[in-house]
């Protein structure tokens, strides 16, 4: 019985998986309110790498693991609405303007927190800001995992930021 | 010069986004501005905090059993499946497993996928098999539905299992019309070309907020389109309408859509020898591309309808209903006057042969039909948006077409303080009772400033509200947010089309100017009502991203599509009559607590179903509703008109460009068939056009 000849990409994807696994378990926590899917949603990620190889992601390995994580966390997320009879594609399709529901935890602490007031944001003005505040992606970075332009990912920052700002000034 | 608040230079220089010029002319700004200064230093601020509270968050990491499978799917990549699980088993040794599992992943990748859980009981894990993200970065979306499989004996999720196991019979049988047709769309997201960044300045007044280490390094372009070098397109997810019975659904309400770009996007795909992704496949524009003779209004309603019913080719025991609608014609010579804000995208990714220099020569070719009591004007957005041309009047075509050709591109581009220049021009000229519309040109890589998609998305829609309409034209491919271009235009109660050729500018902007520019309709909604005792189920053949809810037809707050001056719509349903056994339909249990609801004396009469039309006059805010029945005389396909023949084979042609599961018995060369003789006699050229494309994508798919 033949083994299967080692995988030349073996040790850059160990090391890939050990750099972005907690960052990207924190992030898809965040998109499904779920610690258990969201390990789920890394595992898939983290297999997909396995098909990948180093040259091909060479640069931008980054990108590419939150766009895969973000693609897999939608779909579940899709599923679990259809189920739910979400009706109208429209939303969806535009802009969110509500504030995330699902940071319960995190509205709890107290009033001035600048974090809290960054859970008071609109779904995609806080994602964007997470991106850059947490896991330190640049514009670029953002504008292809999630599919804005540059300039909009400056525009929801800078509009996000100033919410913030001037609430936690007040 | 005040200091401007939205500036979102401050953000950019406060995370080190400004390339070396810019810093150092921002940074001069703040030598000299104490406000800049402080809103910058506010803004630091804001961000220290965040990230010392984000950081705090302890997080989990991934069980023993997914390091296991990972670790299994180093050593065996080719075990990984598409759907990108994978399964461990936590005895023995890890080869034995992985030899083991590969061997039975073969068999389960169709079927089911197995994970085990702490405790080493089987559970099953749904999963998409074919629509997920790994395909997103390899470039292919060969389904628009997920699939669930489930094989166990410990569901996860007992209340799933009923509607798993009908989907898996097949097809999809759904139980809700919201929820079948929720063309929920999660815009995919594409990585685009990228450059390297050069090596940045430090900045001058505060070091760049240390942020947490990632693996960085050069970019390297990436394409999600299905060619070489080009940066993808991104198109919303089609989610395909399925059959729904019409006891459970007696209702099927949309939104007209005359839009055409899906078909001028298909054709430019076939034309370059790749077949189009499956999304950027509507159907409703493929059949809506072509112009159909139908009888035009006579009385005072802007449109006229009727119904025809026949055969349907591709599944011959189910019929097709086509709901033709037909828009006034306008005499050119009494074209209203019409107040023009061009809205050009002169950015730099505008200047290939494809875009900037055909946009040029399809404005020149619209204002070449325009007169004195037409006004044109020319806003620019790129760097900064400029005023090119003041609302001039059309008989100065020298001046008009003389700024045209100064048009150079360069700069990147800020759509959104071009968009509000435009309206603006627009509404300092505005004409009452006249035709006043922004024309937006642009490739679409809406770079949007200092506006956001949705706030420019609502600002089409207030202007729209105050009669100042928009048409969005695309140039060329690559970096095209076709899905934001189709939103935008229809909140600014305008059309999208695509223009790729300048056969294309001169069908939109000459043949069909008076469609194109003046609107006869607006927010027009379909609804039909299907009889029960006629019909078993129905299935509305595209449209996916125009559903509305039962309750929106009668609601004249909910906007819907316009139909311009001599337009055709044309929208076909696929009916499953009664009586007929159909493997479409899945069994369905009856239900528990309800009694099935009995059909009313009308259902009597013979009648298939009744069509309800709600429209607006252009400059109206209440609707005024139309209705007709309509009875199938049992016609078979051959003796349908030419026009529906042709609207069938087209429909047909995008239902295999998606690998639709409707498509029964169809192929392209049943659809080359029935088209060329439907094409018999078409003068227009087009017709024939569609021929060429259908021969392109059946040498494309035997591949």
């Amino acid at each position: 019985m033949n083994s299967p000849e080692p995988n030349p990409n073996a040790d850059w994807i160990r090391r890939v998986v050990e750099c972005h696994e907690q960052p990207l378990i924190r992030y898809a926590t965040r998109m499904l309110n779920d610690h258990e899917r969201a390990r789920d949603v890394v595992q898939d990620t983290f297999l997909q790498l396995c098909r990948q190889s180093q040259q091909e992601l060479e640069g931008r390995v980054t990108a590419w693991l939150y766009t895969v994580c973000r693609n897999r966390a939608f779909d579940i997320r899709k599923k679990e609405s259809r189920m739910s009879h979400v009706s109208d594609p429209q939303a969806a399709a535009i802009e969110s303007r509500e504030p995330n529901q699902g940071d319960q935890a995190e509205q709890r602490e107290t009033a001035n927190s600048a974090r809290q007031l960054l859970t008071q944001l609109p779904d995609q003005q806080q994602e964007v800001i997470r991106l850059k505040i947490t896991h330190g992606l640049s514009y670029r970075e953002i504008g292809e995992i999630t599919g804005l332009s540059i300039s909009n990912v400056g525009y929801l920052l800078h509009v996000g930021l100033k919410s913030i700002r001037e609430q936690f000034a007040s | 010069m005040s200091t401007d608040p939205h500036d979102i230079r401050i953000t950019q220089y406060v995370f080190d986004e400004l390339n070396d010029a810019d810093k150092i002319a921002f940074e001069t700004e703040m030598e000299q501005d104490p406000q800049l200064r402080q809103m910058v230093e506010e803004t630091q601020a804001t961000v220290g905090s965040l990230q010392a509270e984000l950081q705090g968050d302890p997080v989990v990491g991934l069980t023993e059993q997914q390091r296991q499978a990972i670790e299994a799917g180093i050593n065996n990549p080719g075990s990984v499946t598409p759907g990108g699980e994978q399964v461990t088993t936590p005895s023995t040794g890890k080869a034995l497993a992985v030899m083991a599992l590969a061997a039975s992943l073969l068999l389960a990748v169709s079927v089911g996928i197995y994970r085990y859980s702490q405790t080493g009981a089987i559970q099953v894990a749904r999963f998409d098999s074919r629509a997920d993200s790994s395909q997103a970065i390899t470039g292919d979306h060969s389904t628009n539905q997920s699939r669930t499989d489930q094989v166990a004996s410990e569901p996860l999720d007992s209340r799933t299992i009923s509607e798993e196991s009908l989907e898996e019979s097949g097809l999809e049988l759904n139980f809700d019309g919201k929820e079948a047709a929720a063309g929920l769309s999660s815009p995919h997201p594409v990585p685009t070309t990228i450059s390297t960044k050069p090596a940045a300045r430090r900045n001058k007044f505060q070091s760049a907020i240390p942020l947490p280490p990632t693996v960085r390094g050069r970019d390297l372009g990436v394409d999600r389109g299905r060619g070489p070098g080009e940066g993808g397109d991104r198109f919303d997810r089609i989610y395909e309408n399925g059959f729904l019975a019409v006891t459970d659904n007696p209702l099927s309400t949309f939104s007209i859509d005359v839009d055409t770009a899906s078909y001028s996007k298909v054709r430019m795909f076939l034309q370059q020898n790749r077949l189009p992704r499956p999304d950027a496949v509507r159907i409703e524009e493929l059949v809506n591309y072509f112009t159909y003779r139908y009888e035009a209004p006579t009385d005072d309603h802007p449109f006229a309808s009727r119904v025809e019913i026949t055969q349907c080719p591709w599944t011959p025991n189910h019929r097709l209903a086509r709901i033709g609608i037909k828009g006034r014609e306008i005499d050119q010579a009494k074209r209203p006057s019409s107040n023009l804000v061009f809205l050009l995208d002169v950015s730099g990714s505008m200047e290939s042969r494809n875009k900037l220099p055909l946009l040029r020569r399809g404005m020149k070719m619209l204002v070449d039909q325009l007169g004195e009591n037409d006004r044109v004007a020319i806003v620019v957005y790129a760097g900064a948006a400029g005023l090119v041309l003041d609302s001039t009047t059309a008989d100065q075509k020298g001046v008009i077409l003389g700024a045209l050709d100064r048009l150079q591109a360069g700069g990147s581009t800020n759509g959104g303080a071009g968009i509000q220049l435009a309206y603006q021009v627009a509404l300092d000229h505005f004409i009452k009772g006249g035709v006043n519309r922004v024309i937006l040109c642009t490739d679409g890589d809406f770079n949007v400033g200092t506006t956001g998609t949705g706030s420019l998305v609502r600002m089409a829609e207030d202007n729209a509200k105050s009669g100042t309409f928009l048409t969005v034209l695309g140039f060329g491919m690559g970096n095209h947010n076709d899905s934001m271009m189709e939103q935008i235009s229809n909140k600014g109660n305008g059309n999208y089309a695509f223009i790729d050729t300048d056969n294309e500018a001169r069908k939109v902007l000459v043949e069909q100017i008076s469609s194109t520019l003046v609107t006869i309709a607006k927010d027009v909604k379909i609804q039909v009502e299907f009889n029960p005792k006629e019909v078993a189920a129905y299935r509305l053949i595209g449209y996916e991203n125009r559903i509305l809810a039962a309750e929106d037809f009668n609601d004249d707050t909910k906007d819907a599509g316009e139909i311009g001056a001599g337009h055709t719509v044309t929208a076909l349903y696929e009916i499953i009559p009664m009586g007929v056994s159909s493997k479409a339909l899945g069994k369905i249990d009856k239900l528990k607590y309800q009694k099935p609801t009995k059909p009313s004396g009308a259902a009597n009469n013979g009648e298939l179903l009744t069509v309800k039309i709600r429209y607006k006059q252009p400059d109206g805010d209440t609707s005024k509703l139309l209705e007709f029945p309509i009875k199938d005389t049992g016609k078979r396909f051959g003796q349908a008109d030419q026009d529906f023949r042709f609207a069938a084979a087209v429909a047909q042609f995008g239902m295999l460009l998606r690998g639709s599961e409707h498509k029964g018995d169809s192929n392209y060369a049943a659809v080359l068939e029935i088209a060329t003789e439907a094409a018999a006699g078409d003068k227009s050229g087009y017709r024939q056009e569609f021929l060429e494309l259908v021969k392109l994508a059946s040498q494309l798919s035997d591949r």
